[in-house]
């Protein structure tokens, strides 16, 4: 008769374990946390090192366009890393945010620390207004529509006079003395760094971000299973462009001149994506990795080969490098192998 | 002397764990075989792996003294192995004729080419009538037929069919049948997989019931549906509460 | 009236040329699904082959067209099997080519701007500063039309390339094989075709057709490194319009576009002529996204 092969053979009903199951580091938690808490205090505390520090201004520079960058790849995460949705045009809410704040200052003396949050939700109308055109496509047609969209701020931006045409804006200075200038800069610029992190890190850990993960993996089951895949993928474009705003907003004044070509550039968007992907883009992590790992690789190249296109080579090898190699990133990669410290598990 | 043997084979998707786990199964030479069994239980996938759509993570496939456990897909249909997936898989974009000459992509000689074209159409007029139509845009019936037909431009020797009948009325499934009848008089190996066990059942000399990645079952199809443990496993819990009553 | 016959043909000679450089873009997407953000620098880069073939070897660009897209050719299929095979079979395909090809672009820009540096270069054979002078026919008194040689040469290239292409993926065993893998890649596979290969083709193909677009760039418009970025934007914008993977659609979104944005040139001025794409792009987004000709692609 017909046997029953179940009977004979074994039973393997044990289903292996899947990416999500791999076990965390084992390790008190909390701990995670005083290590960051003394990083972020450590960073408040250091303008105050000015008699240690020799180029004083120097390394407040340094440390402002860290934390930028930092700011800028962790807003940009919001919508490539967790969504999974390619935004290679996403200067162009740097420029936003920076034009508003320059021309606002150019023509009526406003400071930009004062409307650097209207920049950045300048940024965020822009980012609904974009996302609610551009998210109507998938993949590739969205991705080319986010350069489209940078391409043609930067033609907008380069023909209006009162924009300063391709001249810019040169903006007045800060009125403090040079000794002292570069720190409000600083503190700024490691605020955002601070509120682009955390959101982040909210996003990451809520509903909303759970959402935004089922879309990354499969949109179609995604939204079969009730995610309110437009909405939330339009909002999570609007989010990840306020950070990069108001960090705009900053760096204009930092640099005392607005430019069509500062901000809307591809290399300005190729940085954030590729600091993301570095480190590691769909880990809250990840883009804080990237942007120290690239800025100082950017540094040590800028030494070894001074300023020559082969920089650029360096950052385009090494972003191809990554994705064949090292998908995940560094936070990524070292979080499949068991092997990521807890201090930088904030997933 | 069986045509096509499968010796404890394990695969899977990607990363994702095994589908088929030691799968071992035997086939014979113009015999037919209908496989049957619940969702996921591996029916796509192990068709898939003979195909050399999937490979194999362990175990081997051999046709013919040849195995294929490692082959691209077009070494395996070169030896006579066809496979047509639940999809159709048809160029849609393509007339019914050229999707049938894309079924013969393998063969040099453009005169077999032409016989052969003929022959499908013999055995398919409703395809010569529309041998000008992109594919496209046809019914489902019509679909599945020009699926089959272009399957018969390589005269294969193993024709595997994954749910011919899915999705389709009742009287274009028996249709299809009497298709797949057809090719059975004509000495092709056929291995069915039908969701439709009763009907496939019928058709098949050989049924072979899947779960969880092994052939739990095998036997001839005339009585399988009568064993109550293929009914308790394949017809679920309804049949079990049924004799509770 | 002649104003406008003027523009409207200079607006169709330029979109010759943008058809030839999308039909590439779209032959690469439409087999493999890889959106080549890199097209450009290679056409860039092709340019720059043609330009020192003329400026050293005195070879005209049109006649270079002979040995770039030879070479191009190979290139392109050594970029797919080195760098495109290994992410073949992985879910986020699109995902990876989009930021692979990112990165190749860069790449080939800074070793481009590294090697040539930034100094804006255009070939200048004869007819590159020539035009046919169109009277009588049909045009009032005294009123002629210019047809730019090098624009005109240019096109009629573009033509026979296109139609070629078209002859081949039509009528050869190959062409077939594209075509298949086009429109059903698994099918393509069922019945046979070794997709493997065909793609590495296709990609030879598309960047061949890049290498002959950069021919002609190299004297119709001055180029340097950092322009592929100005250039893929429109590229790509035109293709999205056009429906992406539909060939036909990319070479009447040009032709449509090209005359287009000619008019947007002469009446508002020549910045504004790419936008005129970014502008069509958003548009076509917001009424019909899957393009003129596209069909509703899956992510």
């Amino acid at each position: 008769m017909i046997e029953d092969r179940a009977a004979l053979g074994p039973d393997d009903s044990a289903p292996e374990p899947t990416e999500d199951e791999v076990q965390r580091p084992p390790g008190p938690a909390r701990y995670r946390w005083y290590v960051l808490a003394a990083v972020v205090v450590a960073l408040l505390a250091l303008p105050l090192f000015r008699p240690v520090i020799s180029s004083y201004n120097y390394v407040l520079t340094l440390g402002a366009l860290i934390l930028m960058w930092v700011a800028m790849s962790s807003s940009w995460n919001i919508l490539g890393g967790y969504a999974g949705y390619i935004s290679l045009g996403h200067s162009v809410f740097m420029g936003v945010g920076g034009y508003v704040a320059g021309v606002l200052l150019y023509y009526h003396g406003i400071s930009p620390f004062l409307t650097a949050l209207l920049g950045g939700l300048a940024a965020v109308a822009l980012g609904f207004l974009a996302g609610f055109i551009t998210l109507r496509t998938r993949g590739p047609a969205f991705i080319i529509s986010t350069i489209a969209l940078l391409f043609m701020f930067l033609l907008m931006t380069d023909n209006f006079e009162y924009l300063g045409g391709a001249a810019g804006l040169p903006l007045p200075p800060l009125p403090v003395s040079q000794e002292w200038l570069r720190v409000p800069f600083y503190y700024a610029m490691l605020f955002i760094a601070i509120g682009a992190v955390l959101t982040s890190y909210r996003v990451a850990h809520s509903k909303f971000g759970m959402g935004l993960r089922a879309i990354s993996e499969d949109e179609t089951k995604a939204e079969v299973a009730g995610v309110p895949t437009r909405l939330y993928k339009i909002s999570a474009f609007a989010m990840s462009a306020f950070w990069v705003g108001v960090a705009g907003a900053i760096y204009g004044y930092s640099i005392a001149f607005i430019r069509p070509t500062v901000f809307f550039t591809i290399a300005i968007s190729a940085q954030m994506v590729l600091m993301a992907i570095i480190g590691g883009k769909g880990t809250v992590a990840g883009p804080v990795v990237g942007a120290v790992l690239i800025y100082a690789i950017n540094e040590m190249s800028l030494v070894v080969f001074g300023a020559t296109e082969f920089n650029i080579v360096i950052q385009g090898t090494m972003l191809v490098a990554v994705l064949l190699f090292f998908p995940l990133g560094v936070v990524g990669t070292l979080r499949k192998m068991n092997r990521l410290p807890a201090f930088l598990n904030w997933d | 002397m069986p045509i096509l043997e499968i010796t404890d084979v394990s695969a899977g998707y990607g990363a994702g764990p095994d589908i088929l786990r030691g799968l071992s199964l035997e086939v014979e030479e113009a015999k037919s075989y209908c496989i049957i069994g619940p969702n996921g239980a591996g029916k796509s996938t192990l068709l898939k792996v003979i195909a050399g759509l999937l490979h194999p993570r362990s175990g081997d496939v051999v046709f013919r003294g040849e195995s294929l456990a490692h082959r691209r897909p077009d070494q395996v249909l070169a030896t006579g192995v066809c496979f047509v997936p639940q999809d159709q898989a048809l160029f849609p974009e393509m007339s019914v004729r050229e999707n049938l000459i894309m079924g013969a992509y393998l063969v040099k000689d453009r005169a077999l080419i032409k016989e052969r074209l003929a022959r499908v159409y013999e055995m398919f007029p409703i395809l010569a009538e529309r041998a000008g139509q992109d594919a496209g845009k046809m019914s489902g019936g019509q679909q599945q037929m020009l699926a089959m037909g272009r399957a018969l431009m390589i005269d294969p020797i193993l024709l595997m069919l994954d749910e011919p009948t899915l999705g389709l009325a009742p009287q274009i499934a028996q249709q299809i049948f009497s298709q797949v009848e057809q090719l059975k008089s004509m000495g092709l190996t056929v291995v069915i997989i039908e969701q439709n066990a009763q009907r496939g059942l019928e058709l098949a000399d050989w049924g072979v019931v899947l779960d969880l990645g092994i052939v739990r079952f095998e036997g001839p199809s005339e009585g399988i549906l009568e064993d109550p443990r293929v009914r308790e496993l394949y017809l679920g819990k309804a049949a079990g509460s049924r004799e509770k009553k | 009236m002649t104003n406008v016959i003027q523009v409207a043909i200079l607006g169709l000679l330029l979109g010759g040329v943008y058809a030839l450089m999308a039909a590439g873009l779209t032959l690469a997407f439409g087999v493999m699904r890889i959106v080549n953000l890199a097209h450009a620098a290679f056409i860039i880069a092709s340019a720059y082959i043609s330009f020192f073939a003329f400026e050293q070897l005195g070879i005209d660009p049109l006649l270079s067209v002979v040995f770039v897209m030879p070479i191009m050719f190979f290139f392109g299929v050594a970029v797919y099997q080195v760098l495109f095979r290994r992410i073949e079979g992985s879910a986020k395909f699109g995902e990876m080519t989009v930021l692979l090809t990112f990165g190749i672009a860069i790449m080939v820009e800074g070793l481009l701007g590294f090697v040539f540096t930034g100094i804006y270069r255009k070939a200048q054979p004869g007819y590159a500063n020539e035009s046919f002078i169109v009277d009588g026919l049909f045009l009032p008194e005294g009123d002629i039309l210019f047809i730019p040689k090098g624009q005109f040469y240019a096109s009629l290239l573009s033509i026979v390339l296109l139609v070629g292409l078209w002859a081949f993926l039509r009528y050869s065993q190959t062409g077939y094989a594209i075509r298949a893998t086009t429109q059903n890649r698994d099918a393509a596979e069922i019945v046979g075709v070794n997709v493997r290969r065909v793609s590495a083709i296709s990609f030879g193909l598309s960047t061949a057709l890049a290498g002959a677009s950069g021919a002609l760039m190299s004297y119709l418009f001055p180029f340097f490194p950092f322009r592929h970025w100005q250039w893929v934007a429109v590229l790509l914008a035109l293709v999205v319009l056009g429906g992406m993977g539909s060939m036909k659609g990319a070479v009447i979104g040009a032709l449509v576009l090209g005359v287009a944005s000619s008019f947007v040139v002469d009446q508002i001025g020549p910045t504004w002529g790419p936008m005129t794409f970014y502008l069509a792009l958003f548009l076509i987004l917001l009424v019909r996204p899957q393009g003129l000709f596209g069909k509703e692609v899956p992510a």
